[in-house]
């Protein structure tokens, strides 16, 4: 059975309003679909630019089978890179993050540029041409502090997502922050599951008792429809543009990105099981109003994000295998507040530990229940669940006619 | 006694042919410690036809059986009744110090060339930088002479370094040329203060930040580049690294660089028949391999661990790639890299020990 057409056929027949058939969430040959098709075609957000302080700061990060490395170069610009040494294939860079002079593959020494030139290759043969074995590039953006990039051999145009989001984020200064820290968990479940459970509040109530504390759980606020009907969110939005803050519901044409900004809980101001602030100092100089809740925007398939008055909590995606998925969360503060004396780290990051632990658990349930072979796609609530619908179909718009586009003529035509 | 046969037209004479005339010596010259230049003409009344840069190779009737020999020519075509080379004598050497000992006006040589590519003739461009290092100005010097003579507006810098002030080779002749010719510029870089000479010009190691001192507009030049491999290979490496285009790049080998040797503590050279003191060495302790080693003037931390045993990696040897990367306990050094060490990693105390030279004793990590 060829996978590609019977992905094809499967999307093509789906209920809508539906949760998706089990192969999607569970079967080797889908994933290696989702991710050529996906993920090694569509912007993913990788890390923050104040991850890359200086000259030589490196990060590394797998995405399904492409290592690669970001570096900022000499002239301070952010370059990505396949992190593969143009001698034998060796990773050059084989840490987590770092700085470095050059990069300078641990194998036999070839030494590159931090723009991805060769400048030495120890006693190769008379002739050899250095010019000719750069590192190969890889599409790289940045948007107020957060790092894009593309595995596509022509990526899709990033400038409507940058003039999209970039009004919203930039108050927030997030490119001179500094990441207080960090957590990566895996979960064992497939990446639109942990998708799916993001997307929605409706889990919320039973399973986050902390993050409940402070964050509504209206589907205006998670979703995806109604917030401009609902007077708090008008009201919200209202009075953060009049401080200056872009916050009313945008969302792209197509779905894969969006933003507003919502209200927190009675007077809290902050992710922490008081309400009040984590942080005593602002996260941004530029941003001081009153109780300005949380920005959030997501964009798919890599982050979604919260970003507070003293701190911001932003998540990254990334596939392992069809059924393992790795989360990882970075609490950004000011890049001058000090540990222990502006915020407690345990005060700062437990609502969220625990909220990322609870939904860890949720995902690998559901991972769990859809092995069953009894296991059909169900409804999902169109009252809470408006996101999650959205997500899915999302999914299928973009991946169906990439399917279509590069298989063998499918049994059926597009609906 | 003047040999009437000098006086003739260059129409009245053939070209030397190496297969059927031997070179006698007209002059002997000292130029610089050590450093000696050789005149030779034909024993057969011929003219020297070769472009400026090329070598000879000398063929020296040593007592062991003969010793063949290469060396850039330092005259130029533009005067073609004579060729010369000028030598330098390192420690050690056995053919440039027999014709040190033995060759004197009248004597013979066997010899074969001119022959080589490297010569701006092989390379017109609108601006040249020559850059060389001890007695790699030969061919520079070549080049040089011959715009002097036949093109003398001709805009080049001209980049030269030495050990000591009064080790430059030719610089007298070098300063007048500057004079003479309108578009000449003269850099010298030194690496040592000499109680002989004074000197307030650039002091250190060619490296990223020097050269364009030397040369500010470096890159819109055709460079030809001459001097121990080590030299070359860090100003190819800067060049490289700088984004030049390579294919303005002319350097001067013989043969495939060979393997760097390592110089051994030198006995101080009798001058006048007084002994000069050797210069002391710096302690260097290679803490992990428990090794104490002596480092001489003019040797680099790696050089001192190689011949001492110690075992450092490294690979590219001109500061460029970090391999050689140690953390230094105690001490200082002198570093000229070319971009394969951090600021930070500095200050934390790591040196590259392919470029650094001990200021101090010192403690390695090694």
């Amino acid at each position: 059975m060829d996978a590609r057409n019977d992905m094809l056929r499967l999307l093509n027949s789906r209920r809508d309003g539906f949760s998706l058939e089990q192969p999607f969430y569970t079967d080797p040959d889908y994933f290696k679909l989702d991710m050529e098709l996906i993920w090694y075609r569509d912007w993913l957000f990788i890390g923050h630019d104040c991850e890359l302080p200086k000259p030589g700061s490196f990060i590394t990060v797998q995405i399904g089978d492409y290592p690669v490395v970001l570096v900022r170069d000499q002239q301070g610009k952010i370059n990505a890179f396949h992190n593969s040494c143009r001698h034998r294939g060796s990773r050059v860079c084989n840490t987590d993050k770092g700085t470095a002079a050059k990069l300078v593959c641990p194998y036999h020494q070839w030494t590159y540029e931090l723009d991805g030139r060769l400048l030495f290759a120890r006693q190769m043969a008379d002739g050899f041409d250095k010019s000719q074995f750069s590192l190969k590039p890889v599409a790289c953006e940045s948007v107020a502090g957060y790092i894009f990039i593309c595995l596509a051999k022509e990526p899709a145009d990033f400038a409507p997502m940058r003039a999209m989001i970039e009004p919203y984020l930039k108050p927030h200064r997030l490119g001179e922050a500094k990441v207080a820290f960090e957590s990566t968990i895996v979960e064992k479940g497939n990446w639109k599951l942990v998708w799916e459970n993001n997307r929605e509040c409706y889990h919320c109530a039973g399973n986050h008792p902390e993050l409940c504390k402070t964050f509504p759980e209206a589907p205006t606020v998670t979703g995806v429809q109604g917030a401009d009907s609902d007077p708090e969110m008008l009201a919200h939005w209202a009075k953060c543009e009049a401080a200056g803050l872009p916050s009313k519901f945008r969302i792209d044409p197509a779905g894969q990105y969006r933003a507003t900004r919502a209200r927190l809980l009675r007077d809290a101001v902050s992710y922490t099981m008081t309400g009040k602030r984590a942080v005593k100092k602002n996260l941004s100089d530029s941003v001081s109003a009153d109780r300005i809740g949380t920005l959030m925007h997501y964009h798919y398939p890599t982050t979604w994000n919260h970003i507070l008055i003293d701190h911001a909590v932003t998540f990254r995606v990334l596939p392992i295998s069809a059924t393992e998925t790795a989360v990882t969360t970075k609490w950004l503060v000011h890049k001058d507040a000090v540990e222990g004396v502006d915020y407690d780290l345990a005060e700062l990051t437990h609502v969220w530990t625990e909220t990322n632990d609870q939904d860890r658990r949720i995902v690998e349930e559901n991972a769990l229940g859809i092995l069953s072979p009894a296991y059909e796609p169900g409804p999902y609530s169109e009252l809470h669940e408006g996101g999650v619908i959205q997500f899915v179909d999302w999914y299928a718009r973009f991946i169906g006619p990439r399917l279509a586009e590069g298989g063998r003529p499918a049994l059926r035509s597009v609906a | 006694m003047t040999d009437l046969g000098l006086y003739r037209h260059l129409d009245q004479m053939a070209p030397w042919n190496d297969r059927l005339q031997v070179l006698e010596v007209i002059g002997v010259s000292d130029e610089a410690p050590d450093v000696k230049t050789f005149t030779f003409r034909s024993d057969n009344q011929t003219w020297f036809r070769y472009k400026p840069g090329q070598f000879v190779t000398l063929e020296l009737p040593a007592p062991d059986g003969p010793l063949m020999r290469t060396y850039t020519l330092s005259s130029s075509p533009s005067r073609p009744f004579s060729i010369a080379v000028t030598v330098k004598a390192q420690a050690g050497s056995i053919g440039t110090r027999w014709m040190f000992d033995h060759l004197k006006p009248g004597s013979h040589v066997k010899a074969y060339g001119p022959s080589g590519d490297f010569s701006l003739h092989s390379h017109p461009a609108a601006k040249y930088l020559f850059i060389s290092a001890g007695s790699g100005v030969t061919p520079m010097m070549s080049m040089l002479r011959w715009l002097n003579d036949c093109a003398p507006w001709t805009d080049v810098g001209f980049v030269n370094c030495a050990r000591r002030a009064e080790e430059i080779i030719f610089r007298k002749e070098l300063e007048l040329l500057g004079g003479h010719m309108p578009g000449l510029s003269l850099g010298f870089m030194i690496e040592e203060r000499s109680s002989r000479e004074g000197w307030y010009g650039h002091m250190g190691r060619i490296d990223a930040i020097r050269l364009p001192l030397l040369a500010p507009d470096f890159r819109e030049r055709e460079i030809f580049c001459c001097g121990p491999d080590p030299f070359m290979r860090a100003v190819r490496g800067m060049l490289d690294a700088s984004g030049f285009d390579m294919t303005k790049y002319h350097q001067e080998s013989f043969a495939a660089p060979a393997v760097e040797e390592i110089p051994a503590p030198f006995a101080a050279p009798a001058q006048d028949g007084v002994a000069v003191p050797v210069e002391a060495a710096t302690p260097i302790r290679f803490a992990l391999s428990d090794v104490d080693a002596e480092c001489v003037a003019g040797q680099t931390v790696l050089q001192t661990a190689r011949s001492s045993g110690v075992r450092i990696p490294a690979a590219c040897e001109f500061g460029l790639c970090g391999t050689c990367k140690v953390k230094k306990v105690s001490g200082a050094v002198e570093m000229s890299h070319n971009g394969g060490i951090l600021d930070h990693e500095i200050d934390d105390g790591f040196i590259l020990a392919c470029c650094s030279k001990p200021l101090s004793a010192l403690e390695i990590e090694a």
